[in-house]
């Protein structure tokens, strides 16, 4: 047994494999499932004088056939000839905690989104209970301040959210700030541009 | 030699002035714009010149729109970006010992120390007079050997050579940007694989959409490259600050306020060290893929060889941050060189470069722009002329009124700037992210937009904890359709001939340089590790 200092010879890098064999898989799938059903081309096509000219799939094929020769021989490489000291373990890769934040993250980002693109329309509807009028929001979607619900409030919620997760809390510099942001750009994107449309307004 | 001067006027003449030949402040008013922008963003931790670009083209095509006349205000204010922020980085890092970035944390070694002795204004004025030195330095070279290079390789490469010469560029950028260079080329394969989606050649109808009809037109371009590269850097400093909880990213102490002169006397002793570390950043960054790091490191350990007292670097004495700052800022002219001649961009701010004139006018970057056709006037038909040739000198001006403002506002401008340093990582990169997916929902209209910056974004957030430069991705992905134009091509000038990238002496050598390349690196890094 060698001590805690001598390097010591470990087994291969997991992420490593798992990062060449999932590669391997994608570029498999690719060639025999992805790319036969939504290519409607073929690898290569005779046209009308009889030439064999390449078709739609001919340059996506030769990349699947390149991602799939280089990562077998990244796997290949990393299981024969790779060897690691296996002094910290340390690797690369994804970690529980990495995964587990990439998922809150984007939670975080599509709640600010989904908020981005309901509350318009939901704004409209109260406002028609109350009025007894029967608008949609397509109609109201340039009118103030309907068009700058969805964006303001959504816009709020990802911003200050992920401002509150990082710093464990939410000041109110933070506020100010993530509100100047949003006036900045209603002002930039609503005002002064005038042929581009504020999320979610251009998909009413 | 006429001919050339005749292009060079031509190209000069349409910065100041409009077709009908009134004088144009647009371009001018641009690139100061973006270079004051650029300082800023400099100045401000976690923020950098790409990220700027990144943010201001769907801006700038909303603004200009996607006609001609768009290109040279659009391009004046990304190089007006491109080079402020260069400066910029230098201020954090003298006044607060904060870098900004990873060369700049070469500045801080002699920078701050300077900045705690009372000799912080002088250790910018030296930052700023270096890196306006070195950029200069480099856009030189840049005019120089692009044009030469580019016709040379007009010359003499056809259609497989030139797809042979992407692929062993990416395979460059894969061994000297990432740890592991068959992974690099991988995921560089994969990023070309990825922009193919919903494009055609054959018309045949969008192809590899699984279905999706708004993927229809492909996935847009500025949105995916804008996740891979701000999104994915947004959600790493993000994580790092939720697990170090650190509110203040800073620890501001008073600094004694010395000696703020720097004078000939003192231009005269930097000036060998400014030129060493610009040649140095220049040779570095004419390479595709290798960063402004190495070219600091380089520039850095330079001085200290040669120095009469290599002890006293790390100190505090203007030669350790004039070295570093004339060595990165000279990446930068130096990284146009292979967008100039070949088309292909070397570094992330070439990316947004070439992704502007992809998205706006008629305008293509590549070796085929130099080619000094004869300029003929003919009569109910207009004027013979290269146009590319014309704008390719039109972006040589931009760079040089850019150089211009850089050493007269750009000094000014930096010193004033420390403020920006205190502004919190926590609170600049979520407003980054709202201004990320307003801006790319501006520029394609639509949720799908940003939908592509979440998936992209969760891309490079995945690549970079396997610690995967990112970098081949991208360019993969913008030289895609490319690429598949040139093997395309080629496969049919050949008669159908698999073998047609092989027959060709020229390809078939970098063909095996790529190969050669991947298998030295790997083994090089596999030897690191081991």
């Amino acid at each position: 047994m060698g001590g805690k200092t001598q390097k010591t010879e470990a087994a291969p890098d997991p992420w490593d494999i798992g990062f060449g064999a999932a590669l391997f898989v994608f570029a498999l799938v690719a060639l025999f499932i992805w790319f036969p059903n939504d290519i409607r081309g073929g690898f290569v096509e005779t046209d009308h004088a009889g030439k064999i000219e390449p078709g739609d799939a001919f340059f996506p094929v030769l990349l699947a056939c390149a991602i799939l020769a280089l990562s077998a021989t990244h796997v290949l490489k990393v299981l024969l000839l790779q060897r690691h000291t296996g002094e910290d373990g340390a690797h690369a890769g994804l970690s529980r905690d990495d995964l587990m934040f990439l998922v809150l993250f984007n939670l975080v980002v599509v709640c600010g989104l989904a908020a981005m693109y309901w509350l318009g329309p939901l704004a409209v509807s109260i406002a028609n209970a109350i009025s007894g009028n029967e608008l949609t929001y397509r109609q109201m979607v340039d009118t103030f301040p309907y068009k700058y619900i969805g964006y303001g409030v959504g816009g709020f919620i990802m911003t200050a959210s992920l401002i509150a997760w990082a710093e464990a809390g939410l000041r109110w510099q933070a506020i100010v700030a993530v509100m100047s942001v949003i006036a900045v750009s209603i002002v930039v994107f609503d005002i002064l541009l005038i042929n581009v449309q504020l999320p979610p307004n251009a998909d009413y | 030699m006429e001919l050339a001067l005749e292009y060079i006027t031509r190209g000069v003449l349409e910065v100041f002035f409009t077709a009908d030949g009134q004088f144009d402040w647009l371009p001018l008013a641009m690139v100061f714009g973006g270079l004051l922008l650029g300082i800023a963003i400099g100045a401000t931790p976690g923020l950098n010149g790409p990220f700027a670009m990144a943010l201001s083209l769907p801006v700038l095509i909303s603004i200009f729109g996607h006609s001609d006349e768009a290109l040279l205000p659009i391009l004046g204010f990304l190089i007006g970006i491109m080079k402020g922020a260069t400066i910029g980085g230098a201020v954090p890092a003298i006044l607060f010992n904060t870098p900004g970035t990873p060369d700049a944390f070469l500045t801080t070694l002699d920078g701050y120390p300077m900045a705690k002795k009372g000799l912080g204004i002088k250790a910018l004025k030296i930052a700023h007079f270096s890196s306006v030195s070195g950029d200069t330095f480099s856009d030189m070279v840049l005019f120089i050997s692009a044009p030469v290079l580019a016709v040379m390789i007009e010359r003499v490469l056809d259609l497989p050579e030139k797809s042979a010469l992407i692929i062993l560029s990416l395979s460059f950028m894969a061994a000297v940007a990432g740890k592991s260079p068959t992974k690099g080329m991988i995921i560089g394969l994969l990023g070309m694989l990825l922009a193919l989606v919903g494009t055609t050649l054959s018309g045949n109808g969008p192809r590899m959409t699984f279905g999706i009809a708004a993927l229809g037109n492909g996935l847009p371009l500025t949105s995916a490259i804008l996740g891979v590269l701000v999104l994915s850097e947004v959600l790493v400093g993000i994580e790092e600050m939720t697990r170090a909880r650190r509110k203040k990213i800073t620890t501001l102490i008073r600094l004694p306020k010395g000696d703020t002169n720097f004078g000939w006397s003192d231009v005269r002793q930097l000036l060998p060290t400014i030129f060493r570390s610009a040649a140095i950043g220049t040779a570095i960054g004419a390479l595709p893929g290798i960063g402004t790091t190495l070219a600091a490191t380089l520039g850095y350990d330079a001085a200290r060889r040669v120095s009469k007292h290599p002890e006293k670097f790390g100190t505090g004495i203007p030669e350790g941050v004039a070295a570093t700052e004339a060595a990165n800022s000279s990446v930068s002219g130096a990284n146009l060189i292979p967008v100039m001649s070949l088309g292909i961009p070397g570094n992330f701010a070439a990316v947004f470069l070439i992704l502007a004139v992809e998205s706006v006018g008629n305008f293509t970057l590549g070796p085929s722009v130099f080619r000094f056709n004869e300029i003929k006037e003919i009569e109910g038909y207009g004027t013979i002329i290269n146009k590319d040739l014309v704008v390719a000198f039109s972006i040589f001006t931009l760079m040089v009124l850019a150089n211009l403002f850089n050493w007269t506002a750009g000094g000014w401008f930096m010193r004033t700037l420390g403020i920006l340093s205190r502004v919190p990582k926590s609170i600049m990169l979520p407003a980054v992210l709202l201004i990320t997916l307003t801006a790319v929902y501006a520029q394609d209209g639509g949720f799908v937009a940003i939908w592509v910056v979440v998936v992209f974004g969760a891309i490079g957030f995945v690549l970079r904890k396997l610690e995967i430069s990112i970098l081949p991705f991208v360019i993969g992905f913008l030289l895609a359709p490319r690429l598949e134009e040139l093997i395309r091509g080629g496969y049919s000038a050949s008669g159908s001939d698999p073998f047609f990238l092989v027959k060709s002496p020229i390809a078939l050598l970098f063909l095996a340089l790529a190969v050669f390349i991947l298998v030295f690196a790997g083994r090089r890094s596999a030897d690191i590790r081991t």
